[in-house]
């Protein structure tokens, strides 16, 4: 009877597993209708909204070709959106190759300087940023920048008065926006990495006579690469998309060596906000998902030829 | 011979060492900068900030709350991010239980589909919003914001809840149904609570990812902005150290929930790590 009993137990969640039920229906049903509606509609929109038409200041359904051939005869002429495509690529580049510069020798200190019961502390204290506003943070980094802000004043009150910094309204400062803003996820993403490297291999390297400068080149970073990889793709994806920094540090026009430019994210934002033209904005927008796609495709390719070099 | 080569490797390690100690203080201190400044010169008198200070004063506080547009902003922001967190974790909870029990077909891309919006760029993203709800006519409040902030949410709420479910041993709710609960009472007898830190710390990470979004808001809330959006129209009008009180306001309220993420989201991360060790 036990047996059967059991039997008829095991049959019972067997056939309340396989069965379609209600609880089964909510649970895949409910995420799936939100995003359908509210991800994938507005995601699919915005491809069709490309391709309609402004007549007298209202949308109208169309197929025609022509935000995206007045755009590509912009390219290079008046608003000069090529320039600003360059522009962000540099700069979405260069932020995340200095972004990572700054986090990965943060990461090795914490992971190898750092007393290990502290690791924890250090490692809330570097997240703490991110829990404040990002605009207000840029806020304070243009009061710190500016041209009589915080660091120039400090300057001359110490005495330095040669020294001035004129980053404001530079993509430098761009950058600098942005480095604090992505600080804390990198230093998590490079964390976790660093974190879970044997430590008995860098113990074999140092007992076989390697230098601290060798065990980290032979051990620790290629071990790290592929989070570092997927660290500084993060950053320029977020770098490429981001429109605050580049408006509230950079100015809107920024100097870079590539001259005072805006971003392109810069240029789509002043120019949703200056002409409400909603269908050339999609179109603006699809080609930025298309440059980002292409951004993402070749960090994908560089972290699939370090696992190949590292197997 | 060998003590020489120890010692030189000591010796080498020592200047490591020193070198690791002074990039964390030179690399704290990049962190905290910006927030440091903001809470010193919100009590500064003086309209541009600058060094030495200009003396201490309450007097910005107070031009807060006068003006006021700021802190109804900030009340926009804290109805909206809460119920829009909310809405996120019913979503991620739902859909983080039906990839951690069933095995349906397409489930990978489900789970793909629910993690997107947060790996899109959420200009992007905004355009797109603004260009449907305002075919529907829901553009322009903060409805709009609510909703569109909940289907980017929903993703770190689900990674989170994932992460606890995938703690949840099968046997506990078999056990359950073995001892004769419905699948719905053992939904929220058994899972729910034992998923708890997982919602908690998801309802955390989503609330913070909302409180601070700002382009899909500046896309789509109209004439009603959420701080961040209010916040930018201050900005690029003037220099006003208001936004440093606000600033303060905004990293108390934070501090709040940084303290509930590392008692709750950490553990989490880390109790994982130490299971795949």
């Amino acid at each position: 009877m036990v047996v059967a009993a059991l039997g008829r137990a095991d049959a019972d969640t067997a056939e309340v597993r396989d069965r379609l039920n209600p609880l089964k229906l909510a649970s895949i049903g409910l995420p799936l209708l939100y995003s359908a509606a509210f991800f994938v509609a507005p995601l699919g929109f915005l491809i069709l909204l490309g391709f309609w038409r402004v007549e007298d200041y209202q949308v109208v359904p169309a197929l025609s070709l022509e935000n995206y051939l007045d755009i590509a005869a912009n390219m290079f002429a008046q608003s000069t959106y090529a320039l600003a495509i360059a522009q962000s690529l540099w700069v979405a580049l260069t932020t995340a190759f200095f972004a990572v510069l700054v986090c990965y020798p943060l990461v090795l200190a914490i992971v190898y300087v750092a007393p290990a019961n502290r690791q924890r502390l250090f490692l809330v204290l570097a997240v703490a940023p991110f829990w404040s506003s990002y605009v207000l943070r840029l806020f304070s980094w243009q009061i710190l920048l500016a041209k009589k802000g915080i660091i120039n004043s400090a300057l001359i009150w110490i005495g330095l008065d040669g020294l001035q910094v004129e980053l404001i309204y530079t993509q430098t400062a761009t950058r600098i926006g942005l480095i604090h803003y992505l600080a804390p996820i990198l230093i998590v993403v490079l964390y976790v990495t660093v974190a879970n490297i044997d430590r008995s291999l860098i113990q074999a390297a140092r007992d076989l006579g390697c230098t601290q400068g060798q065990a980290f080149r032979r051990v620790i970073l290629p071990m790290s690469r592929t989070g570092i990889v997927v660290a500084a793709s993060f950053a320029a994806i977020v770098s490429f998309g981001d429109v605050l920094s580049g408006a509230l540090l950079g100015g809107g026009a920024g100097t870079s060596i590539l001259g005072s430019v805006p971003l392109f994210s810069n240029m789509i934002m002043t120019e949703y906000a200056s002409s409400t033209n909603l269908p050339r904005t999609s179109a603006l927008a699809m080609i930025l998902v298309l440059l980002m796609v292409a951004i993402l495709a070749a960090g994908a390719a560089l972290a699939e030829r370090g696992k190949i070099e590292a197997g | 011979m060998q003590g020489s080569a120890a010692a030189r490797l000591a010796a080498d390690g020592r200047w490591w060492r020193i070198a690791g100690r002074f990039y964390l203080v030179i690399g704290y201190l990049f962190l905290v900068l910006p927030i440091a400044t903001m809470i010193v010169f919100s009590f500064q008198k003086g309209q541009f900030a600058s060094i030495p200070g200009q003396g201490w004063t309450f007097g910005w506080y107070g031009k807060l709350f006068e003006d006021g547009s700021l802190i109804e902003a900030l009340q926009n922001s804290l109805i909206v991010s809460p119920l829009a967190a909310t809405g996120a974790c019913v979503i991620g909870f739902f859909a983080a239980y039906a990839v951690n029990r069933y095995r349906f077909r397409f489930r990978g891309a489900f789970t793909v589909l629910l993690v997107l919006p947060i790996l899109i760029p959420p200009l992007i993203l905004g355009v797109g919003f603004l260009g449907l709800l305002a075919r529907i006519g829901l553009q322009g409040q903060l409805l709009s914001v609510l909703l569109t902030h909940m289907v980017i949410i929903a993703a770190p709420a689900m990674a989170v809840i994932q992460l606890r479910l995938g703690q949840m041993p099968p046997a506990l709710e078999e056990a359950a149904w073995d001892l004769g609960a419905t699948e719905f009472q053992t939904l929220y007898k058994v899972v729910l609570p034992f998923a708890f830190p997982g919602i908690a710390g998801g309802w955390l990470l989503a609330f913070t990812f909302s409180f601070d979004e700002f382009i899909i808001a500046w896309f789509v809330s109209g004439f009603d902005p959420t701080l961040p959006v209010a916040v930018y129209a201050y900005m690029v009008g003037s220099i006003d150290p208001s936004l440093n009180a606000v600033g303060s306001i905004v990293f108390a309220i934070s501090l709040l929930s940084l303290i509930g993420v590392e008692l709750l989201l950490l553990p989490l991360l880390l109790s994982r790590r130490k299971e795949a060790d």
